[in-house]
């Protein structure tokens, strides 16, 4: 039974892994003859590297604004579908719509939504008389990482109401019930009954979230192409490997985010188990 | 019909000799009739080139678009990972060093005959330790495209020869109301932002870089560090669209340009001029004309933007892919395929054009070409890749204020630097 699950997380998973990993201690150049072991190199020449340096700054903005926003948005959304009575299912359908889109097709949505000239936002600014006519979003660093934001938000927040939403849905009525007969209001309710009952599935949509935004590369490609300013780290190793072919670098990197975006994510799931452990 | 002048026809038949014969492809020698042949080239392509070459060979196209960009990704991923993207690809002037170093091309030397070479001048572009790596299709040296009706409205009669002399035909163009931002320049993180400032680097009279690769652009007085800050300028003054920050070069000439909305394609491609004067394509059909490209000292200079057409080593239908080559590059599908912004590589197809009085703009296409340099005489480097990215992010980081020129050219002076190191 252990057999195929071991075999296909030892080819797709653990021998590619091992394989980066060697490899980026290799130099693996397709312009240059040879693959020479150099050692840890590839990793230390991040410390030096401008350019890697912006896009990794710009990818902990991403994080730190992407998991607070979805977290807090997809926890209270969830709250209000779980009051729904009838129709929850239209609008689960509804507000998940976003997340069955390719990133691609979100990045070329919103860039009509930001575009400075027929763009929507512009035009629904001006019509509540602000002075946002041709306004460029992506002119200013702040704005554009925003704006970047915004999209990949509004593209993963729906996984996370899915998955509170499903944890506050097994949360038997009968808590509700004693809390309201003993004059609990909504507000208690949500604190002490709702949040601590939801925290190990919020773990888990923390988790995604932290690993989606380590992954942010569609909307930044789309909307702001290659700049520096909005320029996620994920972008970067594409350029690395794919534009200048330091193909180890590139893996080097590679595996600096993963390690990192995992560490990260193990952080909320110790924090989670620690304070919702039965003993 | 207009008649051809005696220069211009002496300027496009140096070479004109009885090259084009061996092109050609009879009808009953179609010995891959039957096979199919996949062939990736940016967008946009003669609407019924695979019925044609179907015609023509027997072979079936499978023709794949995309913008330049990205089918530069798809090239670049798809020939590390050990595959060919297709039978044929384009093969761009700036991936020579690159892709010869990596050697991923199938040598052509034995596809195209000597006088095709010497018929296509730029191939010795495509020419490294004497293996032709691919054969030019499409001849895009740099030229200015102006809207001379705009002009005329403005009051300019006099096509601009000087950097200065441009700016007031743009001044006047925008003092008029006709266009809000009267020149076209990309300045968004893409390879049209690089070319634009190469041009003008070259329009003040400079070089990137000297013989031993050293930056030349770095000092205040250099052309290339006056061609930026020449760039940002002309964003302040309001004559190029702040939202150009965010545009490559393809969509300001279809977008803008060929909309009217702007006057003057500062680093324009002769390519385009046969679809802006297509009434069926455009809008401005009959305003756009070429002009040599302005210079600070009223002297023109331009460079070249050679693509071309390669095999990748590993293709699957090498024999089917050749036809294809020979077929697109020959004379008679030149001439046909200017018609569709494609200016022929061929000098007998340039000569039998201008004959016919369909090129348009003949008069300055004919003084730029013998100005026409190349970026780097001895090649593009294998590291251009890495430079030109620097050139187009610290271009577009400039022009949205994120840092000045001088700390712009520095951080293309580092990553030429590091990228020559490597």
């Amino acid at each position: 039974m252990v057999l195929p699950i071991l075999l296909t997380m030892g080819g797709l998973v653990f021998y590619p892994l091992l394989s980066t990993a060697w490899d980026s201690l290799h130099r693996v150049n397709p312009m240059q003859a040879g693959t020479p072991f150099v050692g840890i190199s590839n990793y230390t020449r991040v410390f030096s590297d401008v350019e890697v340096g912006q896009a990794w700054l710009n990818t902990f903005k991403y994080v730190v604004i992407a998991v607070f926003a979805e977290t807090v948005l997809g926890v209270l959304a969830a709250s209000l579908i779980n009051q729904l009575k009838s129709g929850r299912q239209w609008v689960l359908a509804a507000v998940v719509l976003p997340w069955a889109l390719p990133g691609v097709v979100s990045g070329v949505i919103w860039q009509w939504i930001y575009s400075p000239g027929p763009g929507l936002l512009n035009g629904l600014l001006v019509m509540i008389g602000l002075d946002y006519e041709g306004h460029l979003w992506f002119n200013d660093s702040t704005s554009a990482m925003l704006a970047v934001s915004v999209v990949h938000i509004w593209r993963m927040l729906p996984l996370t109401i899915v998955i509170v939403l499903a944890a506050m849905q097994s949360i038997p009525g009968d808590l509700y019930e004693a809390a309201r007969i003993d004059g609990a209001s909504r507000l208690v309710m949500f604190r002490n009954i709702t949040l601590p009952l939801t925290r190990g599935a919020i773990a888990v949509a923390m988790t995604n979230a932290t690993v989606s935004a380590f992954n942010l590369f569609d909307e930044a490609i789309v909307l702001a192409r290659n700049s520096l300013e909005t320029r996620p780290i994920l972008l970067q190793i594409y350029l690395e490997a794919f534009k200048k072919l330091n193909f180890s670098y590139g893996m080097a990197l590679s595996l600096m985010v993963t390690f990192i975006s995992l560490a990260i994510s193990l952080g909320y799931v110790l924090r989670i188990h620690r304070s919702t452990r039965l003993d | 019909m207009r008649l051809p002048k005696p220069n211009l026809i002496l300027a496009f038949s140096v070479v004109l000799m009885a090259t084009t014969s061996g092109i050609a492809l009879a009808d009953d020698a179609k010995p891959f009739a039957g096979q199919t042949v996949s062939v990736l080239l940016p967008s946009p392509q003669d609407a019924n080139m695979a019925a044609d070459f179907e015609n023509a060979t027997g072979i079936k196209l499978d023709l794949q678009t995309a913008s330049w960009d990205d089918v530069s990704v798809k090239i670049s991923t798809a020939l590390l990972a050990g595959t060919a993207p297709a039978d044929v690809t384009e093969f761009d002037w700036s991936w020579t060093g690159q892709f010869a170093a990596a050697d991923w091309y199938t040598p052509l030397n034995d596809t195209v005959d000597a006088a095709t070479l010497d018929d296509i001048k730029g191939s010795t572009i495509f020419n490294v330790n004497g293996k032709v790596l691919a054969i030019p299709y499409t001849n895009d040296f740099r030229v200015m495209l102006v809207n001379k009706k705009q002009f005329a409205d403005a009051g300019v009669t006099v096509m601009p020869r000087t950097l200065d002399e441009l700016v007031a035909a743009a001044k006047a163009v925008k003092a008029k109301g006709i266009v809000k931002y009267p020149i076209g320049l990309p300045l968004s993180a893409t390879e049209g932002a690089s070319t634009s400032w190469y041009l003008l680097t070259k329009a003040f009279g400079g070089d990137l870089f000297d013989k031993d690769m050293k930056p030349l652009f770095t000092a205040p007085d250099s052309a290339g560090y006056k061609a930026m800050a020449f760039e940002m300028m002309l964003l302040k003054e309001g004559l190029v669209d702040p939202a150009s920050t965010g545009l490559k070069d393809s969509e300001i000439n279809e977008t803008l340009f060929a909309k009217g909305l702007t006057s003057i394609m500062i680093s324009g491609e002769p390519g385009r001029l046969g679809a802006y004067n297509d009434p069926a394509q455009s809008v401005v059909a009959g305003q756009v004309q070429a002009i040599p490209v302005a210079t600070e000292s009223g002297k023109t200079r331009s460079f070249g933007l050679l693509e071309g057409l390669g095999i990748p080593r590993n293709a699957q239908n090498p024999e089917a892919a050749k036809e294809f080559i020979k077929w697109m590059t020959s004379k008679d599908y030149q001439i046909h395929n200017y018609a569709n912004g494609v200016l022929p590589t061929r000098t007998s197809a340039l000569a039998e054009l201008q004959q016919q009085g369909k090129l348009v703009s003949g008069e300055a296409l004919v003084e730029q070409a013998p100005t026409v340099e190349a970026l780097f005489p001895s090649g593009a480097p294998a590291w251009y890749p890495q430079f030109s990215l620097a050139v187009n992010t610290s271009i577009n980081s400039a022009a949205k204020g994120e840092i000045t020129v001088e700390q712009a050219v520095q951080r293309i002076a580092e990553a030429a630097a590091e990228a020559v190191k490597q």
